[in-house]
């Protein structure tokens, strides 16, 4: 789309400055990028209405006047200008910034390349660099605090996935993630995690298929936020686009070449992993003589000896106090062949927790680019080598991907553009996520034994290459009774992946006159990918598993599109366009997994199942659907000052019935003014307002119309089950309104730019499974119901406090805050449930409520805001569920510093959040459990230890207020892990669900980068063109949080669930270096 | 302009997709639209077996209800934490849809199927009845009034009236006498594909007669007449007569058709349960030789320790639940010969005419529980000696006799258990340690329906006398 530049500048000219009178002459000069490379295709304008375009060395020659004011504009870059003196050669440096930029060219939908000052709404555009200096498996995480009203979250897990959420949730049950155009080709971005991983019941999270895209591909990346802007991807796009432009072919003298090599260490943020207690070791409570208590301390059983044996069964902390003097037979003496065999050992705390699992991880990053052009043409080949070796033991990543971008002008009339990208990614050993086995923080954060040391778990496995956990059954039957030996799930039960995938596009220009050409455009999108898990014989719970999943998913779009670009007179400018487009979904899937267990342990194959594999270990899924959709868009331009762009387009889908209506229409108009046309000479170099108002129309996904039957298996013939979310055939499109402004203005030499938007967007008629009362027979229904209303502001501001000709600090800070409100829910609903989670809560939609809040009992306060206690000391709980959370934060924003010094430059991110709530199934848990260093092992207001029984003055006052007002006075026993005593956890008749909430505000230190570019002098006599280090930080430090013992951020994955942690996987912290060559 | 008119040619070419051909894109090619009716009634099946028989803590904890078994570590549900553990939620939605409507679906694809003939037909649909009967009487018995009328109505419902449970009732008898008599026995009904009683249309026959007596005991103390009728029906009908017409499912043992108890109790690795004290100490007094039917002698010959009902109770250290209901493929018994004989032995002694006395079905009774669990007929006849057993000297009036043996002869059959709590107040039941919340008479509500369907569940909370633990169902009233 390089090609529209040109035209582009002839509607759009950048006015800054007065002029003076003086004599005419050619000025000439060179334009180059960050890397000193020649830029092609920049326009160089002066205020006396001269043009010029750079050739493919960056060079230009043009007539001016002394004093005038010469802007310099490309592609992706941000515009620089500079006055005529006296001299006749100036050279003009464009620096890619990561701040909001006003002015300048910008890809919009569509591809289409827009002068940004003539858009009537909001977008963002970020620098390549931003997304590539930290190397990175998923390119979204880089994005985390940089975007105004963009909000990323990563599950945290190796190679998860992240949350892409623009402008809040607008949908209550469907798709609610940006979508991601690279190259115009939309990217399909599903995790196609389970149902049981989104709401924490256990899976891997195989992370969002757009994290196949390439850091170090990407030249900029341009983030398009309300309907109006996005109106033209149709349905597609509205829940925003992330529109990334990939590095292309640089007009050099030969082959160009770049190395680019960067590596990272990982470690586990201490901050966001539990404290454990190391005061009282394994078991719930003291045994009765008759259950095996010893008679001289009931926390031990008896063994040979009169032994003390340690109670392995029990998962949890609230046993005998440590002390070094108690010889205890622990589960190291179980086992034959292990050095303590049949010994006891001292009764102390652990040496090696479970922290120690958290080891480094590394990721080498390696690109190798060449690039090269001519007048007709120019190429880019790319081959990138990422390599994680993750933080657990066993897991890693690989991707490699390798890409090429080029374009050739076939004819003047015609020019061919085409990108492929070819992308293999390879995991193993991901961890488990949720409430399950295969995530070792289930049991590191919930069910634990703080005598149990890690090595010598390790130890154990690698002696033997059995599973031997901490937790067996008994002294007779080592079996483990609920959790296997983390190695074991490591090293045994460990899953692997991998993803072949193809993307690109093809297109052809046909330039029919100066005004009008015709594009077609073929693009693709094609995956297949492979999903293998395993348990091995022997494992807690289970005979043994194989599954196999294997998938092929793809998305073809065909366009063809008419465009008109035309000076109509010298003052009204057209570009407009008219298209057609055709999408096409497939997938094809087939889940396999054994019956019954493995007849032969350690061979992983469905063959291999004990028992024949029927409907119930089998699953297929396969369906087509087709979207067309026809648009189009004018945009006029008046006086270089007023702007208006009007679209319409419609679409038609297979998902929805055309005996109801499978067809919809969805306008949007758009305007701006660019006032500080009208301010030459004062402090406002620029100043814009904007509004618009854009409609769109969406459909469902496929087979959301007729009941199908689940086929069961086979019991004397045939069973069947009728499916308990029914559809609908009479489902009819849901509609998007949105209206948004906007101010953008930049004043006092560019030195101060902002840039500030609110928006309000009404969704209505959303296709929603509905929950409804299963005596309906169904749990949820299809139906066009749900309105919800999200409205915000979103602002950023540049302020750039000092430049020198050596020195700059530039500060950028964003904002955004969206208030959300379900308004409607289907006819006699006020609340419709995403999820019910582990716990007892549950997080859903109630009218008048913002989306996504959490339900569970709460606390009863009196009306000072006092909780309240019963009788027995206890807080009193709700008597029915209430509102006790809700996961939308209050507002968000990013502080961005960059500093530079001659050829060093710094830069940290800052980023916060402020509000929202998390509820935690992990201190639900564990603080009934008693594994944490906290209140649950601490001294109470007499001085004694709290879990001291309330004979020998343990318990707890809890803060608080009795019923009749007076204040708590009542001490609550706390010296038992199972409920009978225990205020904390998560037992019948304690503690309030609403306990486990907590604020999820948190201001991180996200990014440093510290760059130095090799001075250009150093390297005049070699080959090397260009040479810059890099020293990175991520995820540093996180300054504040409210969350105790893991990251406020941390989730389950990508999706509608959000605000809910178990057996949350901590934050790691990531320090790397990188090293860019040119040649 | 010819080049352009050519795009918009090849734009429209492209375009000419039907909206027939898009709407053919929406039918699933892998999952069915339509099955026979026997795969849902066997899907039904299976799932109402499943859920009556499991002790998945997140499914049926009926055993704990009634005090058969007791939690080792975690106690949320043996002290009755419904609430919390989403209990009703789970019950009431697998009754509702993945029985009741699977069943009611089965009936539709009954009358559509040209292939079946008329007496087949009525046979089948019959068939459906009754085990519709028994599922709406089990959702009755658990929460009192219920949607029933406006239920199972799709998207044309969403929030269903709840039925006065009475009412309900005198429709569920109505349905049984009219789909028992429908049945021909000489007729053809599911054949090969009938999971219980493998096309027998008579054993079908007396199953209906046997699911009269359940319903009608059960509102001898609110409808003595309407009780004596449905009583009587049931016994001129011809109720189970052996175990062998047990309603039954013989569980092939290869998943996912296992005993539910072996997922639990076995695969898992799992030691949740131990015997509750409420039964072995009952036992024990008794001198009950049941005791090595129902549980190991883990702590040695004849030695049996109960877990202290309500209280975390080690596994170690107390009885432990039988080997013989942890086999992967230990059959499923519901409706049985034995319930029936305590039915009639309770109907006896409430003065109906059932063609025997109190005494003379109490001993068949107990008789019947001694064979089902393989003990000897000498055994039987030492116990009913004894005078603690023996009709006329055993303990209490003529509810707690036939109470306490009825109870203990439900072991295994926790919601049977629960119903002979309630509606005979025999045996005496323990309040669990830990909270010393009272047995539940019913269920509260799910959790869902307050959210969901608060109109009518609000009408039906105050109708039946509130939403909770404590309130007694209808018929529950001495």
């Amino acid at each position: 789309m390089r090609r529209n530049l040109k035209n582009l500048f002839v509607l759009g000219g950048l006015l800054l400055g007065s002029s003076l009178y003086a004599q005419e002459k050619t000025v000439t000069g060179k334009v180059t990028d960050s890397y000193g490379l020649g830029v092609s295709d920049a326009v160089v304008k002066t205020t006396s209405g001269q043009e010029a375009i750079t050739d493919e060395d960056g060079n230009f020659s043009i007539q001016a006047k002394q004093g005038d004011l010469v802007s310099v504009e490309a592609i992706g870059l941000p515009s620089q200008s500079f006055t005529v003196g006296a001299g006749s050669e100036y050279n003009v440096s464009l620096k890619p910034t990561e701040t909001v930029e006003l002015e300048g060219a910008v890809v919009t939908a569509l591809g289409i390349t827009r002068d940004k000052k003539s858009l009537g709404y909001a977008t963002q555009q970020v620098a390549g660099e931003t997304v590539s200096a930290v190397p990175l498996s998923n390119f979204a995480d880089a994005l985390s605090g940089e975007v105004a009203g963009l909000d990323i979250k990563s599950s945290g897990t190796m190679g998860g996935s992240s949350n892409m959420i623009i402008r809040g949730f607008s949908s209550i049950t469907g798709n609610n993630q940006a979508l991601v155009v690279v190259d115009g080709t939309p990217i399909n971005n599903g995790t196609y995690n389970t149902g049981d991983q989104t709401t924490g019941r256990g899976g891997f999270d195989y992370g969002n298929a757009a994290s196949d895209i390439n850091p170090n591909d990407i030249e900029t990346l341009n983030v398009l936020k309300g309907a109006a802007a996005t109106a033209l991807y149709g349905s597609r796009g509205q829940n925003g686009v992330i529109m990334i432009t990939t590095k292309r072919g640089k007009k050099n003298k030969g082959i160009g070449v770049e190395f680019n090599s960067a590596i990272t260490v990982g470690t586990a943020d201490k901050s966001t992993l539990p404290r454990y207690q190391k005061k009282y070791g394994a078991g719930y409570r003291p045994l009765t003589v008759r259950e095996g208590g010893h008679p001289d301390n009931p926390y031990f059983t008896v063994g040979p000896g009169n032994s003390f044996v340690a109670q392995f069964g029990a998962d949890a902390s609230y046993g005998a106090a440590f002390d070094p003097n108690l010889m205890v037979r622990q589960w190291n003496s179980l086992f034959e062949g292990l050095p303590n065999y049949g010994r006891a050992t001292p009764w102390v705390a652990a040496k090696n927790d479970p922290n120690s699992i958290w080891g480094t991880s590394t990721t080498y990053v390696n690109t190798a680019s060449f690039s090269g052009s001519n007048e007709d043409g120019g190429f880019r080949v790319s081959f990138t080598n990422n390599l994680t070796d993750g933080n657990l033991a066993n897991s890693e990543l690989k991707r490699n991907t390798l890409s090429f971008g080029g374009d050739y002008k076939l004819t003047d009339k015609l020019k061919a553009t085409a990108n492929i990208i070819y992308t293999n990614n390879k995991g193993r050993g991901r961890v488990g996520t949720g409430y399950d086995g295969l995530n070792p923080m289930q049991s590191f954060r919930q069910w634990w034994q703080t005598n149990v040391d890690l090595k010598e778990q390790e130890q154990a496995y690698f002696l033997t290459r059995r599973n031997i956990s901490w937790n067996a059954t008994s002294l007779t039957n080592t079996t483990p009774q609920y959790t296997d030996n983390y190695y074991w799930t490591r090293y045994e039960n460990y899953q692997n992946d991998s993803r072949d995938r193809y993307t690109g596009n093809a297109s052809l220009d046909y330039k029919i006159n100066d005004w009008l050409s015709l594009t077609g455009r073929y693009s693709f999108d094609n995956y297949d990918e492979l999903r293998e898990g395993r348990i091995a014989v022997g494992s807690a719970g289970s005979l043994g598993e194989y599954m196999y999943f294997k998938q092929s998913v793809s998305e073809n779009n065909y366009d063809v599109m008419l465009n008109v670009n035309k000076q109509l007179t010298d003052n009204i400018s057209l570009d407009a366009n008219a298209g057609w487009n055709l999408r096409v979904e497939k997938i094809d899937r087939f889940i396999g997994t054994t019956n019954g267990g493995l007849l032969i342990p350690g061979l992983y194959s469905l063959s291999n199942s004990a028992n024949g594999l029927t409907a119930a270990n089998i699953s297929q899924f396969t369906g087509t659907k087709k979207v067309d959709g026809m648009y189009a868009r004018a945009s006029l331009g008046f006086y270089n000052m007023f702007y208006l762009d009007g679209s319409i387009r419609t679409d038609r889908s297979s998902a929805l019935w055309s005996g109801q209506q499978n067809r919809y229409w969805y306008p949007s108009v758009s305007g701006s003014f660019v006032f500080s046309e009208l301010m030459k000479g004062s402090f406002i170099n620029f100043g814009k307002v904007r509004a618009n108002y854009a409609q769109v129309g969406n459909d469902t996904d496929m087979y959301n119309l007729y009941n199908v039957y689940t086929l069961n298996a086979p019991f004397n013939g045939g069973s069947a089950t009728n499916p308990s979310q029914f559809k609908n055939q009479l489902l009819k499109p849901e509609n998007m309104t949105e209206y948004e402004f906007g101010l953008e203005m930049a004043m006092f030499k560019n030195r101060v730019t902002f840039d500030v938007s609110y928006y309000n967007r009404k969704t209505t008629d959303l296709i929603t499974p509905v929950d409804v009362s299963s005596s309906s027979g169904a749990s949820s229904i299809f139906l066009n119901a749900g309105d919800m209303v999200n409205k915000g502001i979103e602002a950023s501001l540049t302020v750039i406090p000092v430049k020198s000709e050596d020195f700059t600090w530039r500060l950028g800070f964003n904002f955004a805050r969206n208030r959300n409100e379900v308004t409607k829910l289907a006819e006699g609903v006020d609340y419709l449930q995403l999820a019910s989670l582990q716990g007892g809560i549950s997080i859903g939609a109630q009218v008048g409520e913002a989306y996504g809040i959490i339900r569970g009992t709460g606390f009863v306060y009196d009306d000072n805001g006092n909780k309240v206690v019963g009788d027995n000391g206890q807080y009193l709980a709700s008597a029915t569920t209430t509102k006790i959370g809700n996961m939308n934060p209050d507002w968000t924003g990013g502080v961005k510093n960059t500093i530079s010094y001659k050829n060093l430059s710094l830069s940290f991110l800052i980023d916060f959040q402020k509000g929202g709530d998390v509820f935690s199934l992990d201190t639900f848990y564990g603080y009934a459990t008693g594994l944490y260093d906290n209140f649950t092992t601490g001294l109470n207001d007499l001085g004694n230890p709290v879990r001291n029984t309330l004979a020998n003055g343990g318990g707890v006052i809890l803060p608080g207020v009795k019923q009749d007002g007076t204040p708590n006075d009542v001490r609550v026993d706390a010296s038992n892990g199972n409920g009978q005593g225990n205020p904390w956890g998560y037992l019948s008749g304690t503690s309030p669900r609403q306990a486990h909430v907590y604020d999820a505000s948190f201001v991180k230190l996200r990014n440093v980068t510290l760059t130095y570019d090799l001075p250009q002098k150093f390297l005049d006599n070699t080959f090397i063109k260009k040479l810059s280090v890099s020293a990175v930080g991520r995820n540093l430090w996180i300054i504040h949080k409210n969350v105790p013992f893991s990251d406020p951020e941390a989730g389950l994955s990508a999706g509608n669930v959000q605000g809910y942690q178990s057996g949350a996987h901590p934050t790691i912290r990531e320090i790397g270096a990188s090293l860019k060559v040119q040649f | 302009m010819k080049k352009i008119l050519l795009g918009l040619v090849t734009v429209f070419a492209l375009n000419s997709c039907t909206d027939e051909d898009y709407d053919n894109l929406n039918h699933d090619p892998r999952n069915p639209e339509v099955v026979p009716a026997s795969f849902l009634v066997t899907g039904g099946n299976t799932s109402y077996f499943y859920r009556m028989i499991s002790t998945n803590v997140n499914q049926n904890i009926f055993r704990l209800v009634s005090q058969y078994w007791n939690e080792t570590e975690y106690t949320q549900e043996t002290n009755y934490d419904l609430e919390g553990r989403q209990i009703s939620d789970s019950f009431w939605n697998e009754i509702n849809m993945n029985v009741l409507y699977d069943l009611s679906e089965a009936s539709k694809m009954v009358d559509t199927d040209v292939n079946l003939s008329e007496a087949q037909k009525i046979n089948q649909k019959a068939i459906i009845d009754l085990l519709q009967v028994q599922a709406w009487q089990t959702l009755v018995d658990t929460f009192g009034d219920i949607p029933y009328s406006e239920s199972l109505q799709g998207k044309d419902n969403l929030n269903p009236k709840y039925d006065d449970a009475k009412t309900i009732y005198e429709d569920l008898i109505r349905r049984a006498i009219e789909s028992t008599n429908k049945i021909n026995a000489t007729e053809g009904g599911f054949g090969g594909a009938d999971i219980i009683y493998n096309g027998d249309m008579s054993k079908w026959k007396k199953f209906g007669a046997s699911l009269q007596l359940k319903l009608g005991i059960q509102l001898s103390d609110v409808d003595a007449s309407l009780a004596q009728s449905t009583i009587t029906s049931a016994v001129n009908s011809g109720v189970f007569t052996s175990q062998a017409d047990n309603f039954t499912i013989v569980y092939p043992g290869a998943e996912p058709y296992t005993n539910p108890l072996w997922i639990d109790l076995i695969k898992s690795g799992r030691n949740d349960f131990v015997a509750a004290n409420t039964i072995v100490d009952k036992m024990n007094s008794l001198n009950d030789p049941r005791r090595v039917k129902f549980f190991k002698e883990n702590l040695g010959t004849g030695v049996f320790v109960g877990g202290e009902y309500g209280r975390a109770t080690a596994f170690a250290g107390h009885t432990q639940i039988s080997a013989t209901l942890e086999d992967i493929s230990y059959p499923g018994t519901l409706l049985d010969y034995t319930e029936v004989q305590f039915m009639l032995a309770e109907a006896a002694a409430r003065g109906f005419a059932v063609g025997g006395t109190a005494e003379s079905f109490y001993n068949a009774g107990i008789k019947a529980s001694f064979e089902f669990w393989g003990n000897t007929t000498a055994e039987a006849d030492a116990y009913l000696a004894q005078p603690t057993v023996a009709y006329a000297t055993a303990a209490g009036d003529w509810k707690q006799k036939i109470g306490n043996q009825f109870w203990l002869a439900m072991y295994n059959k926790g919601f049977e258990g629960w119903n002979v709590w309630r509606r005979l107040d025999a045996p005496t039941l323990n309040l669990p340690q830990a909270t010393q919340n009272p047995v539940p008479t019913r269920y509260t509500y799910p959790i869902r329906e307050r959210n969901l369907n608060k109109v009518n569940y609000d009408q039906a909370s105050s109708a039946i006398g509130g939403d909770k633990q404590t309130t007694k169902l209808f018929w529950d009233v001495n």
